[in-house]
């Protein structure tokens, strides 16, 4: 089932007059990780600010085309500490922050909160104040929030940017799980090795406009790697003049020497 | 008093109703003795985080009045500025904004009204602390705050406009999270942990408040 429909879908941002999003048309379903991909400014982040139906409402702008969402969507924001409530004395609290203004009932804003808490290995943090968390703390610790209002569409914009690689390798653990539980997950990054395990489709981003759309494999692509959109090993293989099609990761490298 | 306990709204009535006093009652009898109070809330929140910033703040004021105006008029609404300006620093000091949206949000506010009034409150530390970072950053590239009048004009400007662009700049960013968090308009948001307001505190403020409405009805009579 479709979480997420765009079909056409164009946005300008306020007092511009070119477009950040370009005749976009995409499908999520729910279970299904879509990854975009793309150079800065090829329009992943303005995506999700419109999956996210933040943008236009709050960004202002103008949006023409269609967009359907069947749930609610949680966005996790490149920047921890703009996402912060401010308004928490511990983890706990800043977790408990987007629950309790659904207005749930105490114990299920306990129980979301809990379990968030759990699945970004956060427990030990819980009574920490937020403001003396690091980077890569507090990312977890906005991630966990957004998950503990329970959407049913999850976007991610550069979820790992402020991640460690332990933090990062749990990330995407959990994205496959919150895929397997049937979330609609759709994904913004740079951090393209882990795509090949994570994403199920990868969205292609060039200029606002769609330019290809594929599995994982997409990044092994001659074009991809041209543009910089290669997995390491892929640019790896494409640098040493080895002949294509390049080897998405270091198991296919292998497979290929072999 | 430091204020720690009292409830929120204790807290808003003991910095509301101060500056009242010192403006309604007669000076500079009145408005020396709320000075006095205010202050003294102020040094409770300790030298560096309350007296000093509401002594400083204040002090400019008490110079343009000696400008402007004769000794006792300077005395009169020196004290009474004074006043305003050590309440609002105890205020700030004393008050923990997300506090405060919990006792709003439990006495039927709604959440994102008692949010912006939280967050107005909360922006002095904030700023404060952003202003610290940029001049450290700006320190790193060679830029030194102090010498000269010259080169002090110049450090301000290098702080003072990364302060302002970057605040803006995270107004949009800010607006974009509490959306996604669920803080819009209209919400009725479940109260966590909602401050104790014992009956003392309730009675207190109905105290204040008769007595700025008896000290008005007694200045105009």
């Amino acid at each position: 089932m479709k979480s997420l429909t765009l079909e056409g879908a164009t946005f300008w941002y306020p007092a511009t007059e070119s477009p950040a999003l370009r005749e976009v048309s995409l499908e999520v379903a729910q279970g299904e990780v879509v990854a975009l991909v793309g150079a800065l400014g090829a329009g992943a982040s303005t995506l999700l600010l419109v999956a996210a139906d933040l943008a236009p409402r709050v960004t202002g702008g103008r949006l023409a085309g269609a967009v359907a969402r069947r749930d609610r969507s949680g966005i996790v924001l490149p920047t921890p500490w703009t996402q912060a409530s401010g308004m928490a004395f511990t983890v706990w609290d800043e977790v408990a922050f987007g629950p309790a203004n659904l207005a749930w009932p105490t114990h299920e804003i306990a129980r979301q909160v809990d379990r968030a808490l759990e699945r970004l290995e956060l427990i030990p943090l819980a009574s920490r104040d937020p403001t003396t968390l690091s980077g890569g703390e507090l990312q977890r610790v906005i991630i966990a929030a957004i998950l503990a209002m329970d959407p049913g569409l999850v976007l991610f914009d550069e979820p790992a940017a402020e991640l460690d690689a332990g933090g990062a390798r749990t990330l995407w653990r959990l994205i496959r799980l919150l895929a397997k539980e049937g979330k609609a997950v759709l994904l913004a990054t740079s951090a393209l090795d882990a795509l090949p395990d994570v994403a199920d489709r990868v969205v292609w981003l060039e200029d606002g406009a769609v330019r290809a759309v594929g599995t994982p494999d997409l990044l092994a692509d001659v074009a991809a790697c041209d543009a910089g959109l290669g997995t390491s090993v892929a640019t790896v293989w494409r640098a040493s003049g080895l002949p294509g099609p390049y080897p998405l990761t270091v198991a296919h490298a292998v497979q290929r020497w072999r | 008093m430091t204020g720690r306990r009292l409830h929120p709204f204790t807290l808003l009535a003991i910095a509301a109703a101060l500056p009242a006093l010192a403006w309604i009652l007669p000076a500079p009898a009145g408005g020396a003795a709320t000075a006095g109070i205010g202050l003294a809330l102020a040094a409770s929140r300790g030298l560096r985080r309350g007296l000093w910033p509401a002594v400083l703040t204040a002090a400019p004021f008490w110079l343009f009045l000696l400008l402007l105006h004769d000794v006792p008029t300077t005395i009169a609404i020196g004290l009474r500025i004074t006043t305003m300006v050590a309440s609002f620093v105890w205020l700030v000091a004393a008050l923990e904004p997300a506090r405060l949206v919990e006792a709003m949000v439990a006495a039927g506010w709604s959440a994102s009204v008692a949010y912006l009034l939280a967050a107005t409150l909360s922006a002095v530390p904030v700023l404060k602390a952003r202003a610290k970072r940029i001049v450290e950053a700006q320190r790193c590239r060679g830029l030194s705050p102090r010498g000269g009048i010259a080169a002090r004009l110049r450090a301000l400007r290098a702080l003072a406009l990364p302060l302002v662009l970057s605040a803006l700049h995270e107004v949009d960013e800010r607006a974009l999270a509490l959306e996604t968090r669920g803080l819009v308009p209209g919400i009725h948001r479940t109260p966590l942990a909602p401050p104790p307001d014992p009956a003392v505190e309730r009675a207190l403020r109905w105290v204040l408040l008769l007595a700025c409405l008896f000290a008005l009805i007694r200045r105009f009579m």
